[in-house]
């Protein structure tokens, strides 16, 4: 039976077709978004703990693509107090991850700092009444008017999506877990924290084993944290993990229980015209990503975004200049803390173009095989319903057009940190701050940016035509 | 000169963040911690350094992994070093220094009873310890390294020692000018690869746990940085325990500042936090 069962009641034929966010609620900002394998589904955690669940309503004749609506809202983690070390643990959901099963019911992993929680998302749509022992409300009958069986019988009711947690993961991390990821094998999924990474079964919440160890004996000596960690898309014995120092490892479990030693490491070296005393915070690695090909890794620093082919480890196959305007203002952002957001990445389904956040509610898109990159924005102002957006551009120095944006009036806490891209189809999801954007490429909607002839312009992106509340 | 002013700045905007780190919910972040602190590092070490070049800082990111050569440890036995350095210090600052060391050691008592996180050794894995150990130790390694410089003396004749113990060939915050112009006498003098190993030498020696002087002085850093990164900073300003947040920025401040000017500079790992 379930238990502590958390429920959202809704109604799936009213829809919330009114384009949302008014005020800005700290508890609300979205702190990861991820797409199901599918793409049906589109999962946001913010920082008060919630989890909302959106579903990808068919497509109509009416509108050419579907809609995503609210399909189950939860919360996830609550605001925990560790007494023995008087720490206050955030209920900040760090990240979530669908698990590719193929049951009616949906599950998805869900993280804080400190604890691991696996959500079984469900629909009922039948009821059974008829009960012998208590009414339809619930109460015990008097049995001496109880004076027929009856088997009772499934009704149909309004639909309603459950939520409920069955399992939860605890106790195995003595540092901020930054990362999880579900293995190929669906069985077994992995956590890492600053220094630890932890493999798990599914099913097994009170053991974990522990495969890769950073801490050093004397944590004066401690150099470098695991900042992501990600398993390989096919290989279940590959995870590669990235560091605060800008490399990249590759592990292979086959290889020994404990995973310190590297099968390969991803590291270019630095530019020596590039150097200052912010050197080692722009290459510590915020996100790693391998393509769906499982042939390439993607990487994040705070000013590029860089694919690596497997097979090579000295250096990127190609490098992408994020904002290298910034990297003349690294210490007005080191003061600001701006210099540690950590900015997320995403392939696109085909890995022939990829996307990562920026400043300004401006997100970057690079299409691998042209070249060619686009600048866009995410922002109420700009999203009009149906509205395609138009590229931007920032400029160091004087404006050469309109609309150009100067590097000076970028607004450094309006940051895109989150992005996904849908595991088919050019749909993305961005989250700014508390506001989920999701757009669609209404040129090739369901196509790939395979080969330039297909593109004879940069994509289009467009607002879809009833956005979500959140 | 200008960069110096900058890697100052740098570095108080560092210590602030520790400090402010403290405070921020969800316990301190080892990733930003270690990132700020090697931030610290390397604005501490262009601050001492005569050469602000691409090269230097290189040598500086080396001399992090403390590689001392046997040949270099010949030359600069680090006991001796500190005993002069001891010995060479100026009366002001040793009437300075046993003064703080008192405060010190007076408040630690009343950190001690507050927080149980004080008493704990290396061998404990609690995490807030590991991480506020590692906060501890990497800033309390730079912290110390930093505040080496500005504690010796600013005069003329104090070239005359600095000459022997090249690693403070840093300035001190009381007469930055005329110690600046004698920097540049200094360094037009002597060759910049002749300095560096000196220094790198010196620095690492400085954090080696050998010498009877550096562990006695254990005790007095470890409490003085007890205090320095505990909730109560009562040892280095009369800080209003009802507004901690509030004061925060202002304290990173003024906390950083004493701390550069006064802190014990003789320390090695961060035991107990």
């Amino acid at each position: 039976s379930e238990h502590a069962c958390a429920g959202f009641y809704q109604n799936k034929k009213t829809f919330f077709s009114f384009f949302f966010i008014l005020v800005c609620d700290p508890a609300d900002v979205i702190s990861t978004v991820e797409f199901n394998q599918t793409g049906e589904f589109l999962a946001t955690g913010d920082k008060g703990g919630r989890v909302v669940i959106f579903q990808r309503e068919p497509q109509s004749h009416r509108h050419f693509i579907g809609e995503y609506n609210v399909y189950s809202t939860f919360q996830s983690h609550e605001p925990e107090f560790d007494y023995l070390k008087s720490l206050e643990i955030e209920e900040r959901i760090n990240k979530i991850r669908w698990l590719p099963l193929h049951n009616p019911a949906h599950f998805l992993l869900a993280t804080n700092d400190k604890t691991i929680k696996l959500w079984k998302v469900s629909e009922r749509d039948k009821r059974a009444e008829g009960y012998n022992l208590r009414d339809e409300e619930g109460r015990l009958k008097d049995l001496s008017t109880v004076t027929t069986l009856q088997v009772p019988v499934l009704r149909p009711m309004d639909l309603l999506v459950e939520a409920s947690p069955r399992r939860v993961f605890a106790n195995a991390h003595a540092y901020h877990i930054n990362s999880i990821s579900v293995n190929s094998d669906c069985e077994t999924y992995l956590s890492a924290d600053d220094l630890r990474i932890n493999l798990w079964n599914l099913n097994i919440t009170d053991r974990s084993f522990n495969i890769v160890d950073l801490k050093p004996e004397n944590m004066e000596d401690l150099s470098e944290v695991i900042t992501v960690a990600e398993f390989h898309p096919h290989h279940c014995h590959l995870l590669a993990f990235s560091s605060s120092t800008g490399t990249t490892r590759l592990c292979d479990m086959r290889a020994s229980a404990l995973c310190d030693q590297h099968a390969k490491l991803f590291e270019e070296a630095a530019d020596p015209s590039h150097r200052s005393f912010f050197s080692e915070i722009v290459s510590s690695v915020s996100d790693v990503k391998f393509s769906h090909s499982g042939r390439y890794l993607l990487t994040r620093d705070y000013l590029t975004v860089k694919v690596w082919d497997l097979n090579m480890e000295n250096k990127p196959v190609e490098t992408y200049q994020v904002h290298d305007y910034l990297r003349t203002k690294l210490c007005s952002l080191y003061e600001s803390d701006c210099i540690f957001d950590k900015f997320e990445c995403a392939w696109n389904g085909t890995d022939s173009v990829i996307m990562t956040g920026a400043y300004n509610n401006y997100f970057r898109m690079f299409d691998r095989a042209s070249l060619r990159d686009v600048t866009l924005e995410a922002s109420r102002e700009v999203c009009k319903r149906r509205a395609v957006l138009q590229p931007r551009r920032v400029c160091v120095g004087k404006k050469q057009k309109e609309t150009d944006v100067s590097v000076d009036s970028l607004d450094f806490r309006k940051k895109i940190l989150h992005t996904a891209w849908h595991p088919k189809e050019n749909i993305i999801a961005i989250a700014a701050s508390n506001n989920l954007y999701i757009f669609q490429d209404r040129l090739t909607p369901n196509g790939h940016h395979n080969t330039p002839e297909i593109q004879s312009a940069p994509p289009k992106w467009q607002t879809q035509p009833n956005p979500p509340t959140y | 000169m200008e960069y110096k002013v900058e890697a100052h700045r740098i570095m108080s905007i560092s210590l602030g963040k520790i400090y402010n780190s403290r405070v921020q919910r969800g316990g301190i972040k080892l990733h930003k911690n270690l990132l700020v602190s090697l931030v610290l590092r390397s604005a501490r070490q262009v601050y001492l350094s005569d050469y602000y070049s691409g090269a230097c800082l290189n040598a500086a990111q080396s001399e992090r992994e403390w590689d001392i050569t046997d040949t270099e440890r010949e030359k600069f036995p680090p006991s001796t070093t500190e005993c002069d350095r001891v010995e060479s210090s100026e009366e002001p600052q040793k009437n300075e220094r046993p003064e703080k060391e008192r405060e010190y050691r007076e408040n630690d008592d009343e950190v001690k009873s507050d927080q149980a996180d004080c008493t704990s050794t290396l061998q404990q894995e609690q995490n807030q310890n590991s991480s506020q150990d590692s906060v501890a130790k990497v800033s309390s390694e730079t912290l110390q390294e930093t505040i080496n410089e500005p504690k010796e003396s600013p005069s003329d004749s104090a070239l005359a020692e600095l000459d022997s113990t090249p690693e403070a060939n840093g300035e001190s915050h009381q007469p930055p000018k005329t110690h600046v112009c004698s920097n540049r006498k200094r360094s037009a003098e002597e060759s910049e690869s002749g300095d560096s190993p000196q220094k790198k030498t010196k620095v690492a020696s400085s954090n080696a746990k050998e010498g009877e002087e550096a562990e006695e002085m254990d005790t007095s850093n470890v409490s003085n940085l007890i205090t320095i990164f505990g909730s109560s900073f009562s040892g280095l300003l009369s800080k209003d325990g009802a507004k901690p947040e509030s004061e925060a920025e202002d304290s990173g401040q003024i906390c950083c500042d004493q701390m550069l000017k006064n802190l014990n500079p003789w320390s090695t790992a961060i035991v107990a936090f």
